[in-house]
C-alpha cells in the first residue's frame, strides 16, 4: 500500500470511530478551564524544594493539558509565601477571592500548611500539601478540604525509627532545628522508637535555630556525650549544614535522618556529604529502576537539565490527582471534585498511588536506606534500599479518628 | 564534663566568634563614623559567600581558588558598597535614621532578589582544598581545620583595622568624624570622601566574613537573615560604633553559645541571648563606650 492510501485508511478509521464514540455518550465538555492557585517559598533557602516541586507539577501539566480534561486546560498561578504564615495565608486569600482559583496548592512550610488548611475548611476549598510533612495536616487537623502528596512526620518517623531499632542501639541523642517540622519529626521518631524499643533511652537532646549556620559547637557536644545512635531532625539548607558538619569532624556516632538518602539534600553537597548515614524517603530518580519511573526521570531531566528529587515527584503526582479528580468527577463543583478523590488510584512513577478516603492523605511507600558511594553519580547516593509499602507506615483510620476527636 | 572537653567547645566557639567579629566589624564601622544603621550589611555578606563560591568554581575546584575567593569576594561587596554610596546613600546622609533604615532595607530586598535572579535557588558548597578538609583534634574535640584559617583571620582584621583606624590619616578622620563630624567638617576635611572610604571598608569586611564562612556552610538564600540580627545585637552590647565592643560582643556571644552546649543542651539556643540582655540590662549602652 502506498503511503497516501495509508493515510486515507487512517483518517477513515478515525472519522468512523469520532462518530461512533459521539453517538454512544455525548462528550462532556467543561465551559471553562480549571484555575490552580500555588502558594509555596519561592525566596531564602527552602525555594530549592519549591521550585523543584513546581517543576514537577508543570510537566504533568504539560502532559495534561495536550487531551486536556473534559476539553478544560489546568491553568496556574504562583504566589511567594517568602516562609511566612501570614504571607501564606493572605496570598490564598487573595487566590481563592479574587482569582477565584478552584484548587490550591503548594506550602512547603507547616505552619504556613497549616494555616492554608484552616483557611481552605472555611471556604469550602479544596488544598493540597505537597512538601509540608508535619502529620497534624492529615491528621489531628484533618478536614475534608485538605488532602495531602507527601508522605508525613508519622509515615517517616515511623519507618526511620522501626529500621533503626533493628539495629540494636538502645542509648540515643536527638538533636534538631527548633521549628514546626523540627520538633515533629523528632516527637515522631522518638515515639515510634519507644514503640518498637521499650528500653531505649534518651541521654540528651540539642535544640538549634533554623537557619543556624555552624553545626560544629553542637556536634562535638554531642559527640562528647557518647550515644550509640544519633537521630536529627533538620530540613532544607539545615540539613545540608549537618551532613557536611558531620563529614568535616568526622563524627563517628551512628546516626538517623529523614530525607538523609534524598537527592534533593545529596546532590548539592557533592563529595561533602558523610557516608553511613542511616536515611528514609519516599520517591528516588534511580529506584525502583521501572521503565514509568525512568520516562518520568527522562522527561524531567530534558526540560529542567537536573533529575527530580521528591518534591517534584510530589507535584507531578497533585497534578495528575487534580486531573484525575475532576475528570471523575465529571464536573467542576468543588464538592464533587472532593467526593470523586476519595479513595482515586492514579498511575504514578512508582506504581499506583490512592488518596485515602478516611484522612485524604496519599498512600505513598517509604524508602529506607543509608548513604554511599556510587561510581555512576558525582554526589552520594542512597544503598541497601528497602521499601517499606505506605499501609504498614501510616497510622490506621482509627488513630487518625481517636486524633481527630482529641483535637476538637 | 572534663576540662578538655570545656576548653575544646572554647575553640570552637572562637572559631565562629571570629566570623561574627569580622561581619559585626564593618556593621559597627559604618554605625559609628557614618551614623548609618546598615540593614543590607547582611546581604553583601551572603553576596561574598556567592562571589567566593564562584570564583572558586570558575577555577575548578583548584587549591589556589579557595584563595583567591578570599581575596576577590570582599573586593566586590566593597565595590558593590561604594557605588551605592556614591551614587544613593551619599544623598541621603541628612535624612532621619528611620529614613536610613527603610532606605538600607529596600536595598537589602533588591540586593536578595538579584542574588536569586543570579545564582538561583539552589544551595551551593564550597569544598576547601585537601589541606584545610577534615578536622584536627584540640582538646578532644573535632575542630575543621579550616576553623583554623578562621582562628587567624579574626587577629588580623582586628590588628588590620587598629592600623587603619590609629596610623592612617583616613582613620584617624573616621575616628574624629564619629565623634563630631560637624567639627572635623568646619575643619576643612572632605567629610563625604572619609565617608566613603569607611562605607567601603564595612563593606568589604561583610564581603569578607561571607567568603571565610563560605567553606563551612551552605552558601543559600537567606543566610544573611539570623546573621544580620546576631551582628545588631553584637553592636549593640558591644557599645555602638566602637570596633573593640564588635569584637567583645563577637566573643562573647560566640562562646556562650559553644559552652552553653556544654551545660544545658537543650537550652543552649537561648544562651547568647539570656547573655546580651543580661548585659544591657547592666549596661544599657554596650559594654564598652559607644561613639553615639
Amino acid at each position: 500500500m502506498t503511503d497516501r492510501r495509508w493515510w486515507v485508511l487512517v483518517a477513515a478509521v478515525v472519522a468512523v470511530s469520532a462518530v461512533a464514540g459521539a453517538g454512544a455518550a455525548p462528550a462532556l465538555r467543561f465551559d471553562r478551564n480549571i484555575k490552580v492557585g500555588v502558594v509555596d517559598t519561592y525566596s531564602g533557602p527552602p525555594a530549592v524544594f519549591a521550585t523543584d516541586a513546581l517543576n514537577g507539577f508543570k510537566l504533568a501539566l504539560q502532559e495534561i493539558n495536550r487531551d486536556g480534561v473534559h476539553g478544560a486546560r489546568i491553568e496556574f498561578v504562583t504566589r511567594d509565601e517568602k516562609f511566612s504564615p501570614e504571607i501564606g495565608l493572605s496570598m490564598a486569600r487573595e487566590l481563592v477571592l479574587q482569582e477565584r482559583v478552584d484548587v490550591l496548592v503548594g506550602i512547603l512550610n507547616s505552619a504556613t500548611a497549616l494555616a492554608i488548611s484552616a483557611f481552605a475548611r472555611e471556604q469550602r476549598v479544596p488544598a493540597f500539601v505537597w512538601i509540608a510533612k508535619s502529620e497534624d495536616i492529615t491528621g489531628a487537623k484533618g478536614h475534608r478540604y485538605v488532602f495531602s502528596t507527601t508522605e508525613n512526620t508519622a509515615m517517616a518517623g515511623k519507618a526511620l525509627a522501626e529500621a533503626v531499632a533493628k539495629k540494636g542501639f538502645t542509648r540515643f541523642w536527638l538533636g534538631a532545628e527548633d521549628y514546626e517540622y523540627g520538633h515533629r519529626i523528632t516527637n515522631s521518631f522518638w515515639r515510634f522508637m519507644k514503640r518498637a524499643r521499650p528500653e531505649a533511652t534518651l541521654l540528651g537532646q540539642t535544640w538549634w535555630r533554623t537557619g543556624e549556620p555552624d553545626l560544629v559547637p553542637y556536634l562535638t557536644q554531642i559527640q562528647q556525650a557518647r550515644p550509640q545512635a544519633v537521630f536529627f531532625g533538620t530540613g532544607g539548607a539545615g540539613m545540608a549544614n549537618v551532613l557536611r558538619t558531620m563529614k568535616v569532624i568526622g563524627f563517628n556516632v551512628p546516626t538517623a535522618i529523614h530525607t538523609a538518602i534524598d537527592v534533593t539534600v545529596l546532590r548539592p553537597l557533592g563529595a561533602a556529604a558523610p557516608e553511613g548515614v542511616f536515611g528514609t524517603t519516599d520517591y528516588l530518580f534511580y529506584y525502583p529502576d521501572t521503565p514509568a519511573n525512568r520516562k518520568f526521570v527522562q522527561d524531567f531531566q530534558a526540560a529542567y537539565g537536573a533529575p527530580p528529587g521528591f518534591p517534584a515527584f510530589h507535584g507531578y503526582i497533585t497534578a495528575y490527582f487534580i486531573a484525575e479528580g475532576f475528570r471523575k468527577a465529571r464536573s467542576l463543583d468543588r464538592e464533587r471534585f472532593v467526593d470523586a478523590l476519595e479513595g482515586l488510584r492514579i498511575p504514578t512513577p512508582v506504581g499506583e498511588v490512592e488518596m485515602r478516603a478516611c484522612d485524604h492523605q496519599a498512600v505513598l511507600p517509604m524508602i529506607f536506606g543509608v548513604t554511599r558511594r556510587d561510581p555512576r553519580f558525582p554526589f552520594l547516593v542512597g544503598g541497601d534500599l528497602v521499601t517499606l509499602p505506605g499501609r504498614d507506615v501510616m497510622p490506621t483510620c482509627e488513630d487518625i479518628e481517636t486524633a481527630r476527636r482529641r483535637a476538637r | 564534663m572534663d576540662a578538655g572537653a570545656v576548653l575544646g567547645q572554647l575553640v570552637v566557639g572562637l572559631s565562629r566568634a571570629m566570623i561574627l567579629f569580622i561581619v559585626s566589624a564593618g556593621l559597627t564601622l559604618v554605625l559609628g563614623v557614618l551614623r548609618v544603621p546598615n540593614v543590607f550589611h547582611g546581604s553583601l555578606y551572603m553576596v561574598g559567600a556567592f562571589v567566593a563560591w564562584s570564583v572558586a568554581e570558575a577555577l575548578g575546584g583548584h587549591p589556589s581558588g579557595l584563595w583567591l575567593a578570599l581575596a576577590a569576594a570582599p573586593l566586590v561587596t566593597a565595590g558593590v558598597g561604594l557605588v551605592l554610596e556614591r551614587l544613593l546613600l551619599s544623598r541621603l546622609y541628612h535624612r532621619e535614621h528611620l529614613m536610613l533604615i527603610l532606605f538600607t532595607f529596600g536595598v537589602m530586598l533588591v540586593l536578595n532578589d538579584l542574588v536569586k535572579m543570579l545564582w538561583g535557588p539552589t544551595y551551593r558548597s564550597l569544598v576547601p582544598p585537601p589541606s584545610l578538609q577534615g578536622a584536627v583534634t584540640v582538646f578532644g574535640v573535632a575542630l575543621p581545620r579550616f576553623n583554623l584559617v578562621l582562628l587567624v583571620a579574626g587577629p588580623l582584621v582586628a590588628v588590620g583595622l587598629w592600623l587603619f583606624a590609629h596610623r592612617t590619616r583616613a582613620g584617624k578622620v573616621s575616628r574624629a568624624a564619629a565623634t563630631d563630624r560637624d567639627m572635623v567638617a568646619a575643619l576643612g576635611v572632605d567629610v563625604s570622601r572619609v565617608f566613603a572610604l569607611a562605607f567601603a571598608v564595612g563593606c568589604f569586611l561583610a564581603g569578607l566574613g561571607g567568603a571565610l564562612v563560605a567553606p563551612t556552610t551552605s552558601i543559600t538564600l537567606g543566610m544573611d537573615h539570623s546573621l544580620l540580627i546576631d551582628s545588631f545585637l553584637i553592636v549593640i552590647v558591644g557599645g555602638l560604633g566602637n570596633l573593640w565592643g564588635a569584637l567583645v560582643g563577637s566573643l562573647l556571644f560566640g562562646v556562650t553559645q559553644s559552652v552553653g552546649l556544654l551545660v544545658w543542651p537543650q537550652f543552649a539556643i537561648a544562651f547568647p541571648y539570656a547573655v546580651t540582655a543580661a548585659v544591657l540590662l547592666v549596661r544599657p549602652t554596650g559594654l564598652l563606650r559607644s561613639a553615639w
